[in-house]
């Protein structure tokens, strides 16, 4: 692609959820860019505000204070949308949501409802977004199906998902994602419940539709193999801050903040030898209600200094690649 | 290391009835396990690998009698006597369970949130019949074992991390001394950081107690870590079983390369691996005629539905199951699906 122009920018976005036992600072500064037909890849382990991220893009958190801009670039010079000042139940963020934005979830055994047929649910979506006849849009959701590879579409399509395997069921999750063409789409730990076959099967499917329908994907995982896979660029993230973003080669390649470095060290590679003991992060990841003021990963980290007491800066190392750690800081 | 056999599993079967309509009758088995055989020694770690619904757990949960084998033999040769587990009566299960323990997947469901840490590793001793004196004092002796203060036994585990929980569920089987551990999917469940650590902490155990695993996971590049040899289960039925060494870098059977390539390599500029296996695993209760794998083979012709391969010895005790281990090209060529690779500087 010779000019990456973005379709959507994430800036300075804050989330944040009042709870009894205090303030959860869920996503807290997080920036970042997706651009046209390229993958963005969040990675983190529980906890580290990914999914919270994704939702808030669509406006599917309602009790949350949500502060910063998500702006969307629709297509053309138009005025970008910044998707925060939305009212999440308007309809102005129902003409984006599922049609411009759409999103796939982690467990398809729970995001399929069961009373319907999968057909009836995926034209559920394209009449929410399309004028289109009940023929029509009967048509669009078999060859939807076709599509994304599930064998037999015309009877498969009134299945209901209790028939369906787990692949199938992420299949057609995938399917009412993309039958209105999205611009984006969120795929959040779209193979974490499946197992290692099918994850290369849905992989390469996201993968091939990316390509074919020139979308932008978001791909959230803890997986640092997915997103070795699949993404141009990546954000890491740790209990709601960014610690690190790039593009994937230097990532893996260059990683500054020691998070990023540990975790790719603590990976088990092809070439580990065997048996050796495997690097570790010590510690665990610690509740998000009582996480340490400052770098949020200062108690595991193994270059912590006083510094790290406050909230450490944003270093630049290349035009697109960042780390928050006052390591690269002199004093 | 002398192989000593410690466990040998005979052509173990699990069949479970379907059963349907008003009157239960049975429709069917799902043959969860059908005729498995293999040997564990002394100190060496097996893994065993699969999809879901290839019977691994379901092994796992016969080799401690937590479901009732169909047929077959299990032999657990003890310090003093052999136990054949299949067929011990309810004492002697007793005395199996000293020598043999399990660690479950999910250390969020399989702790009880309303036993404090010392109830939760002290009830093998209990059960065992040792007083809550001596009790208490092992379960003190093991804590700093898995790594955690004294200060975690009158914790609740709500109030421990998911790492944190499984240590305590290592501490549980490892309480009684057992010689031998089942774990089933013991690091699934656990966040990137923290996965490590406890494969560390089963590395360390292993070889300070001597101790010898049983290692069930769906990771492949886990379970080639830490284990010695490995058993490749599909629906049921062992397909490969050999050294890491074997089942890895000389892989005889299309399954366990389908497998071994659906792998996602850790590495954005190596992204032409990636043979993907098309369809999915047929289901349990009808599965294909002949060899189970055919309808997924690439390779597969008319004589694989028709009769079933047997498992056979490719040399070495490397077992493949089919009929035509000695003639496949496995190598990567076959197998290779080129992915775009991204630029170098996007």
């Amino acid at each position: 692609m010779p000019d990456s122009q973005p379709i959507l920018e994430v800036l300075d976005l804050h989330v944040h959820f009042k709870m009894l036992a205090g303030v959860v600072r869920a996503v807290d500064g997080v920036n970042f860019t997706v651009e046209r037909g390229r993958c963005l890849g969040i990675v983190g382990e529980s906890g580290c505000g990914k999914s919270v991220t994704a939702r808030s893009i669509l406006r599917l958190l309602h009790s949350s204070q949500t502060s910063g801009q998500i702006l969307y670039h629709p297509d053309g010079d138009d005025e970008p949308i910044d998707l925060v000042n939305l009212d999440p139940r308007g309809d102005a963020i129902r003409a984006i949501r599922g049609k411009d934005i759409a999103m796939i979830f982690q467990e398809p055994m729970t995001s399929l409802t069961p009373v319907y047929t999968i057909g009836e649910q995926i034209m559920e979506s394209i009449r929410q977004h399309q004028d289109l006849s009940e023929e029509e849009s009967q048509e669009l959701a078999i060859s939807m199906l076709n599509k994304v590879g599930i064998p037999d579409a015309e009877r498969r399509f009134a299945d209901y998902p209790h028939q369906m395997s787990g692949g199938m069921r992420q299949r057609v999750m995938i399917a009412i994602a993309l039958c209105c063409e999205p611009r984006v789409l969120i795929a959040d730990e779209p193979t974490t419940a499946l197992d290692v076959t099918i994850q290369a099967q849905i992989l390469r499917l996201i993968r091939s539709l990316q390509q074919d329908l020139d979308m932008s994907v978001i791909m959230i995982t803890h997986d640092l193999s997915v997103i070795a896979q699949l993404a141009d660029f990546v954000v890491v993230m740790y209990l709601g801050q960014m610690a690190e973003k790039a593009p994937v080669v230097e990532l893996f390649q260059n990683p500054k903040h020691p998070y990023t470095q540990a975790l790719l060290r603590s990976i088990v590679r092809p070439d580990t030898p065997p048996r050796e003991q495997l690097h570790s992060i010590s510690g665990s990841v610690p509740d998000p209600r009582n996480a340490p003021s400052g770098c949020r990963f200062r108690n595991r980290c193994p270059s912590v200094h006083d510094r790290c007491l406050e909230d450490p800066p944003v270093v630049e190392f290349g035009p697109q690649h960042t780390a928050t750690c006052w390591l690269y800081v002199d004093e | 290391m002398p192989d000593t056999p410690i466990l040998q599993v005979e052509n173990l079967s699990k069949f479970f009835p379907v059963q349907r309509g008003l009157f239960r009758r049975t429709v069917g088995h799902v043959k969860a396990v059908n005729d498995v055989t293999f040997t564990v020694n002394k100190g060496e770690c097996v893994g065993l690998v699969g999809e879901s619904g290839c019977g691994k757990t379901t092994v796992a949960r016969c080799l401690l009698r937590l479901v009732e084998p169909d047929q077959g033999r299990i032999l657990l040769h003890g310090e003093q006597q052999t136990f054949d587990i299949a067929s011990a009566s309810r004492k002697e299960m007793l005395d199996v369970r000293r020598q043999m323990q399990i660690i479950f997947q999910d250390p969020f469901s399989s702790l009880d949130p309303r036993w404090r840490v010392t109830d939760v590793i002290a009830e093998p001793l209990i059960a065992q019949k040792i007083g809550r004196a001596e009790a208490s004092r092992r379960v003190l002796d093991i804590l700093p074992t898995v790594g955690l203060g004294a200060h975690f036994a009158d914790r609740f585990p709500h109030e421990l991390s998911g790492g944190e929980r499984q240590r305590v569920s290592i501490a549980r089987a490892l309480v009684v001394s057992p010689p031998l551990v089942v774990a089933d999917e013991p690091v699934s469940a656990l966040d990137v950081s923290v996965r490590s650590q406890i494969i560390n902490l089963l590395l360390d155990l292993q070889s300070q107690m001597n101790l010898t695993y049983v290692f069930i996971a769906h990771d492949l590049s886990i379970v080639k870590h830490i284990s010695h040899r490995i058993a490749v289960m599909y629906l049921g039925r062992l397909v490969e079983f050999g050294t890491t060494q074997q089942v890895f870098e000389e892989c005889k059977h299309p399954y366990t390369k389908a497998l071994l390539a659906s792998v996602l390599i850790p590495d954005p500029t190596h992204r032409e691996q990636s043979y993907v296996l098309e369809g999915e695993v047929p289901s349990p209760l009808n599965p294909p005629s002949g060899c189970h794998f055919s309808t997924r083979c690439p390779f597969a012709q008319e004589q694989c539905s028709a009769e079933e391969p047997d498992l056979r010895d490719m040399g070495n005790g490397h077992l493949v199951r089919c009929h035509f281990a000695e003639d496949l090209d496995l190598s990567e060529g076959v197998f290779a699906l080129p992915l775009a690779t991204p630029s170098a500087s996007a």
